[in-house]
Parts: C-alpha cells; sequence; structure tokens
C-alpha cells in the first residue's frame, strides 16, 4: 500500500544527502538516455529509410553515442578570430546547465523508502513547479542566442536569432496549453498534477490542450519538422556553425535533453506521469502504482514521446519558415485562448449552476455531431467533390506553354511532330 | 528594501546569509551594466541582476513571484533586450563623446538626486505590523491561490488596466515597427509557374570546383572555356567579390582592354 | 529544507559538467593554427565584411519579442487565475475572459495591419 507521507512532507524531511544522490541520478539518468536516444534515433530513422544504421561500435552499435562523443572530444577546439570570447564559451554552458534544471521537478515515481529514509521520486517540488520549467527554459533560450551573436559570423547569428523567435513563439501557445491543466487540477505541483490524475489523464479529457502542446514541444525544442534552425540549406548549422569539439557537443547534449524535458512534461501533465497505463493500475494489478514499478510506467510514456520525435523525423520534410510562424501566431494561439475560455465557461457553470458536467459535455458533443452531419449533407447538396482542372479532358499539348511539360494523369497528349531539325540543334550549339 | 519585505517578522539566520551573499552579486552586476562597453555584456549583466533578485525574492518565501521574475523579466524583457542591441548594430559599443557640453556633471548631480529623494521616500515610509508570508498563505489555502486572490478580488481594477497598458505596448510595437507591404505577395505556385515560363526554367549551375578554390565565390566554367555568371550568388557579383580562374581573369581584362580601346 | 536547495545541487553538477567538459574540450584536441580556419565560416568564401555598425537586423525580430512579452503577461496572469478558479467562480471568468478579450484586441489589430506575417 502507499507509504503515508504525502509527497511536500517526504521532500520537506528528505535529508540533504538524499537529495545530493537524486541529483546526481537524475543527471546520470539524462546523460545516458541522452546517448540510448542518439542510438536510438540512428538506428530507428535508418530502418524508416531503408538502411541499416551504426552497427559497428558495440553489441548493435549501442555505444555509438559514446564513441562519437570521444570522437569529439578528440577534435579541435576552436574559437573564431571574431568572436566574443567570454561569451562563446558561456553560451554552451548556460545551454547545458539549464536543461538539466527543468527535470528537478519532475516526478519519476510516488513516495518510497529508500535507505530507510521516506522520499519522494522527485527531487523537489513546490506550488509552482510548472512556472518553474518555463522559467528555466526561457532561460536556456540565452544559450542559443548568445551563441548566435557571440560568433561573429552571419549565419550562426542568424541562426540564433531564428531558433529564438521559434522558441519563444512556440513557449506561449505551450504555456496557454497548461491552463486547462491547472483549471482541473487546481495546482501547479508537479505531484498535485500527477495525483489529480488518478482515474482520467488529461490527455483524454483535454485532449485539444495536449495536442497544441505536441505540437508546440515540437516547435520548442527545434526538432523536424520544424528545425528550422538548423535549415543546412540556408543557414549552415544554425547557430552552431562555428562550435567544435566539446562544445559543440554541449549544445547537442541540450538539444537532446531537451526533448526528454518536453517529453516528461507531457507525461507529467497529460499521461498521468508515474501512473500505471489504463488497465493495469488498480483494476489488474493492485500494486501497479507502489513502490518502484512506477518509474517503469513514465520512462516508458517517455519513450513514447521520445520514439514520436524519431518517427516525425523520419517521415516530414520541413516545414518554410514562414508557414511555421504564421501556424504558431495564427492558429495555435487563438485556438488555445479559444479552448482555455470553452473549459473555463464549462468549469464555472457547472459549478455555479451545479449542473452535471457530464450534460454539458454530452450536449456539446451532440452540438458538434449535427454540425459535423449538417456540414457533410451541405457539401454533398452543393456539389462539391474534389477539386479537378477544367480542362483534364481536352487535349493536352506538351509544348503549349514553351517549356514541355508531361500530361497529367488522366490527360491525353496530342501527338507533336518533332520541330527541331538536327541541323537546327547544330546552327544553336555552335551559336552558343 | 528587499530586507522590509521579509518573509517572517524576523529575519532567520540563514535568510540573512542568503541576503549578505547574493546583495552584492545584484549591485556589482548591476554596477557592471554601467561599466561594460558593449550593449549585450550590458545586458547580460542585467539578467544577472535579475536572477539573482529573482532568488532573493524566492528565499524570501515569494517563490511565485521569483520564478515570474524569470520568465518575465529575465525571459521576456532581456529577450527584447536583446533583439533591440541587434538593431542597433551587433558590435555597437559607448561611444564616449560628450555630445552636449557638462552632460556628465548634469547626469552626476541629477543621478543623485534621485538616490536622495529615494531613500528619503523609503526611509520615512511606515509599514504595517509584517504578518509573515506564510500566515498570509495559509489564510488564503495557500501560496498561488492567495496571491490569485490579491489580483483577482483586490486589485481587479488594476488587473483590468493592465490588459489596456499591454494594447499601448502592441500598438506602440507596430507603429515603430512595421512595414507595409508596397507589392502584393507573390505565393509559392505563382512563383514557380513564373519560373518555368522564364528563359531558366531549371536551376542554375553550381558554382566551380577547382583545386585552389572550392567555393560559392568561384563561376563555373562552359564549356567553351567562359564563366558561367548564372553559376554566382548575385549578392556576390554585386560586392564584386567574385573570383575568377587565372585564364578567365585574363580574357576578362583582354575584353575589357578591347572594348577601352 | 528550502525546496530549492535541491536543484542548487542539479544546476551545480550540470554546471560543473559544463565548465569540464569545456575546459577538457580545449585541452584534448589537436592545436594547429591556421588564420583561415579561424575566419567566419561562409562556404568557403572570404567572409563578408561586417558594415560599420555590425551589420542590423529585420526590425520583425522586435515585434515578435514585443508580442511575445504580451503573451508572456497574458499567461502569468492566468496561472494563478486558473489554480484559484473554483474559489473565484463566475466573477473569475467573467473578469479573465475580459482580460483575453481585451487582449485579443491588440491581437486581432496586430494581425490585421500584418504584423503576424514573415516573408
Amino acid at each position: 500500500m502507499r507509504l503515508e507521507l504525502s509527497v511536500t512532507d517526504a521532500l520537506a524531511e528528505t535529508p540533504w544527502w538524499l537529495s545530493a544522490i537524486k541529483a546526481v541520478v537524475i543527471f546520470g539518468f539524462l546523460v545516458v538516455s541522452t546517448l540510448v536516444m542518439i542510438w536510438a534515433e540512428r538506428r530507428v530513422v535508418a530502418r524508416m529509410q531503408q538502411r541499416v544504421g551504426p552497427n559497428r561500435v558495440g553489441p548493435f552499435g549501442l555505444l555509438q553515442g559514446l564513441a562519437d562523443g570521444i570522437k569529439l572530444a578528440l577534435k579541435e577546439d576552436i574559437i573564431p578570430t571574431a568572436a566574443d570570447k567570454a561569451i562563446f564559451i558561456l553560451a554552451p554552458i548556460i545551454s547545458a546547465t539549464t536543461c538539466f534544471l527543468a527535470f528537478a521537478v519532475i516526478p519519476f515515481g510516488p513516495v518510497v523508502s529508500v535507505f530507510g529514509q521516506e522520499t519522494a521520486l522527485q527531487l523537489t517540488d513546490f506550488s509552482v513547479s510548472v512556472l518553474y520549467v518555463l522559467a528555466v527554459t526561457s532561460v536556456g533560450v540565452y544559450g542559443l542566442v548568445l551563441a548566435g551573436w557571440s560568433s561573429g559570423s552571419t549565419y550562426p547569428l542568424l541562426g540564433g536569432l531564428r531558433s529564438s523567435a521559434q522558441v519563444i513563439s512556440y513557449e506561449i501557445a505551450m504555456g496557454l496549453s497548461f491552463v486547462a491543466v491547472f483549471l482541473y487540477s487546481g495546482s501547479m505541483s508537479t505531484s498535485e498534477i500527477v495525483s489529480s490524475q488518478d482515474r482520467l489523464w488529461f490527455a483524454i479529457i483535454l485532449l485539444p490542450s495536449f495536442l497544441i502542446y505536441v505540437v508546440s514541444m515540437v516547435g520548442e525544442t527545434n526538432r523536424a519538422p520544424f528545425d528550422l534552425p538548423e535549415a543546412e540549406g540556408e543557414l549552415v548549422g544554425g547557430f552552431h556553425t562555428e562550435y567544435s569539439s566539446l562544445k559543440f557537443a554541449l549544445f547537442f547534449l541540450a538539444e537532446y535533453i531537451n526533448m526528454f524535458t518536453v517529453a516528461a512534461l507531457a507525461t507529467t501533465l497529460f499521461l498521468g506521469g508515474w501512473q500505471a497505463p489504463w488497465p493495469l493500475g488498480g483494476a489488474i494489478w493492485a500494486g501497479a502504482n507502489d513502490g518502484w514499478w512506477p518509474v517503469l510506467w513514465f520512462v516508458a510514456k517517455l519513450w513514447i514521446f521520445m520514439f514520436m520525435f524519431i518517427w516525425l523525423r523520419g517521415t516530414l520534410p520541413r516545414m518554410r519558415y514562414d508557414q511555421f510562424m504564421k501556424f504558431g501566431w495564427k492558429v495555435l494561439i487563438p485556438l488555445s485562448l479559444l479552448w482555455i475560455a470553452i473549459v473555463a465557461t464549462v468549469r464555472a457553470v457547472s459549478n455555479e449552476a451545479s449542473i452535471d458536467r457530464q450534460d454539458i459535455l454530452i450536449w456539446g458533443g451532440v452540438a458538434l455531431a449535427v454540425l459535423l452531419v449538417v456540414s457533410i449533407v451541405w457539401d454533398y447538396v452543393s456539389g462539391r467533390e474534389l477539386e479537378q482542372p477544367d480542362d483534364i479532358d481536352k487535349p493536352f499539348d506538351p509544348f503549349g506553354g514553351g517549356h514541355p511539360v508531361p500530361p497529367l494523369p488522366g490527360q491525353q497528349a496530342v501527338a507533336v511532330a518533332v520541330v527541331a531539325s538536327p541541323s537546327n540543334a547544330d546552327s544553336e550549339v555552335l551559336d552558343a | 528594501m528587499i530586507e522590509l519585505l521579509a518573509a517572517t517578522p524576523q529575519t532567520s539566520t540563514g535568510e540573512a546569509v542568503a541576503f549578505w551573499c547574493l546583495a552584492p552579486i545584484a549591485v556589482g552586476a548591476a554596477v557592471m551594466i554601467l561599466l561594460s562597453r558593449k550593449a549585450v555584456h550590458s545586458a547580460l549583466w542585467m539578467a544577472t541582476t535579475m536572477i539573482v533578485l529573482a532568488v532573493l525574492f524566492i528565499m524570501q518565501g515569494g517563490i511565485f513571484l521569483g520564478v515570474v521574475q524569470v520568465v518575465v523579466y529575465t525571459g521576456a524583457v532581456m529577450m527584447l533586450f536583446l533583439f533591440v542591441l541587434m538593431l542597433v548594430g551587433v558590435d555597437a559599443s559607448d561611444s564616449f563623446v560628450e555630445t552636449l557640453r557638462a552632460q556628465r556633471v548634469a547626469g552626476i548631480l541629477l543621478g543623485a538626486g534621485f538616490g536622495v529623494l529615494l531613500m528619503a521616500a523609503v526611509s520615512r515610509a511606515t509599514f504595517p505590523e509584517a504578518v509573515g508570508v506564510g500566515a498570509a498563505n495559509d489564510a488564503a489555502g495557500g501560496h498561488v491561490e492567495a496571491i490569485a486572490e490579491a489580483i483577482f478580488t483586490r486589485y481587479v481594477f488594476t488587473f483590468e488596466v493592465v490588459s489596456i497598458v499591454l494594447i499601448t505596448a502592441a500598438v506602440g510595437a507596430m507603429a515603430l515597427t512595421h512595414k507595409e507591404r508596397l507589392t502584393p505577395r507573390r505565393p509559392q505556385p505563382e512563383q514557380s509557374v513564373d519560373r518555368i515560363r522564364s528563359a531558366h526554367p531549371t536551376p542554375h549551375p553550381s558554382p566551380g570546383v577547382y583545386a585552389q578554390h572550392n567555393a560559392v565565390d568561384t563561376p563555373a566554367l562552359l564549356p567553351d572555356g567562359t564563366a558561367s555568371e548564372a553559376s554566382v550568388p548575385d549578392e556576390l557579383r554585386r560586392q564584386g567579390t567574385v573570383r575568377y580562374t587565372e585564364l578567365e581573369a585574363a580574357n576578362r581584362r583582354a575584353d575589357e582592354d578591347g572594348e577601352r580601346e | 529544507m528550502n525546496p530549492i536547495v535541491p536543484i542548487l545541487f542539479l544546476g551545480l553538477l550540470a554546471f560543473g559538467f559544463a565548465a569540464f567538459s569545456i575546459l577538457a574540450g580545449s585541452l584534448s584536441g589537436p592545436k594547429r593554427y591556421s588564420r583561415v580556419k579561424l575566419d567566419a565560416y561562409e562556404c568557403g568564401i572570404e567572409p563578408t565584411p561586417q558594415p560599420i555598425g555590425g551589420g542590423r537586423f529585420p526590425v520583425k525580430y522586435y515585434l515578435t519579442a514585443m508580442l511575445f512579452i504580451l503573451f508572456d503577461i497574458e499567461i502569468v496572469f492566468l496561472y494563478p487565475w486558473a489554480v484559484a478558479f473554483d474559489q473565484l467562480a463566475i466573477f473569475g471568468l467573467i473578469e479573465m475572459l475580459l482580460f483575453i478579450l481585451t487582449l485579443g484586441v491588440a491581437y486581432a489589430y496586430v494581425w490585421r495591419r500584418g504584423g503576424l506575417e514573415w516573408d
């Protein structure tokens, strides 16, 4: 059964040495996960592209990440002449330090007993934990922008500005998607948010929030299809173009740990955190949410998101920058605000008028379904079908536009006599 | 000033230690804002001051305030500040030329005067008996709840006024920075149609790759030995930094000489 | 124990790791000086000389940053409101809807003027 202490009390009574051990464990967990993630990403993307992927270093190539790290350490450490030296060194330190900090408030599990001491499986927790994560992220942006600025070179500067503009734009959508969660949990503390999901995950009741969060977390971490700061065709390497050796490795590490952070946050806020997935928890196996098992559930959910990151990278092409910013500012933000207004109104009405929330949901669902049916019928009645080019039936002249174009599927090309005679072509070449 | 906001009626030892460790850092960083030559360095020192202040707030028990301080001040305002610096000029540094006569003397006098005024005001202010953050929080059932109650019931008018101030900020930013488009935006499909219709629908030839140069500023050679102008970016041609091969450079010189004669 | 203290542990650890990496990186690698190698990277061409003042940036970024601050402040207000929503009841709902609407005016204005367009 659950241990007696509440999370807050357990954390308050945790001795400093235990906290220090927890900090070391979190640090180690993140570094090792990053190494595994580098390997997993390369192997899975390779599989998606019909390749084998790295399989030389260690069993199944598992030590590839480590080998990469060692190789980077043996590379020359370059500080360009035009760089602002102090800030050039400071930028990777800021990135690599802040990315670890956000994990301090992520709950890995409930209260357990370690060395005869009851403590919660999270480093710390307080009343504004989630806001703290946002604060740490916004400091982390400094790493990007300073790296870009201090390099004294054009591409990094452009890349740094782009990434920071991107991160701050998507941070808003991200921040707004949390509001509905706080409405339902009545708290900003991560452990309380997890415990308020013991019956139903917020991903289910607050599906729009969850979807907005998932999109913005990809934008926030600069990952494909939103990896515009690293659009190598436009900006070479983006903000870290001038970085080499272990300084580059620190940025790399920070990017991966940021992915773990946003995935952990998604797990905590929307997928019930460390709680066992639905059929397991309670009904089938009473002990699934006790002791150390929750760590397993948490890590499994974390890796679902990590797999999603890899999957996205293997599937989607990169977006165009203007479309990406437009999507963030004109779609995600108004949608989030609208959703917050809806959730809050429904909640207030059901609180005040003591109407069952289920009734509101049912009637809302019925209204939506009616709307959907009406729109389908409307489309059917008004005869709107798949848009086809008007001239699909007409014979198609491949040379009509002046430049040879193959016919579209369904089009019939008219037979064209070969106009250019050999003598003509010869004389053209000679003229050139 | 910060001491007066103390969490508990009496300042505890830990609090005092934290204050005396952090306050010098905050003040030192603030002084460095003034002493740094480069604008970006000043901005960074300012961020340091803000973060240290945030830690001080947290140490006093105002954890929400502290974290918000980081989110809004360090995150948002400093980002804005950095962007502004980039507008002013990436490497812009302070000029030490005095453009107005006696500006420095006037500045020092005014600054000192303001300091005296501020100190007088703060030292003469009367503060109600502090009850401590803990007691205030317990009354409302939690730290965040207590703040929410204060903002959304007692100071509701101020809260609504904030939104109007924010409108002003948005309108101001638009007025200062927005540039209307003079020509209609041409979407990608239109551009690609135009390109196919143009004289040159295929991609431009890639730049030259030779033993001496391997770069975008070296034009490719056509089969007849002339350099292809289309293979180097327009921008480089405008700057006049295109690097021709020796033979081609000689040819071009000969051509120019011929034209002159 | 103050809940902030464990964060300091993690922060020190991460900072130590980052600082150590940078130090190790500068010691472990080879050092072969060459002027061209230390130039700014621009795909092999001579680096574009920075214009006086160090080059400026599209003012567009300023607008983005300003809008970010606007919404950041909105978020900071929304969080405690959401946490204390049940205590604030209908009054809280109405005042926050008013707040969002007022900010919506600014948002609509910027949108209408084309401030959200990137090209």
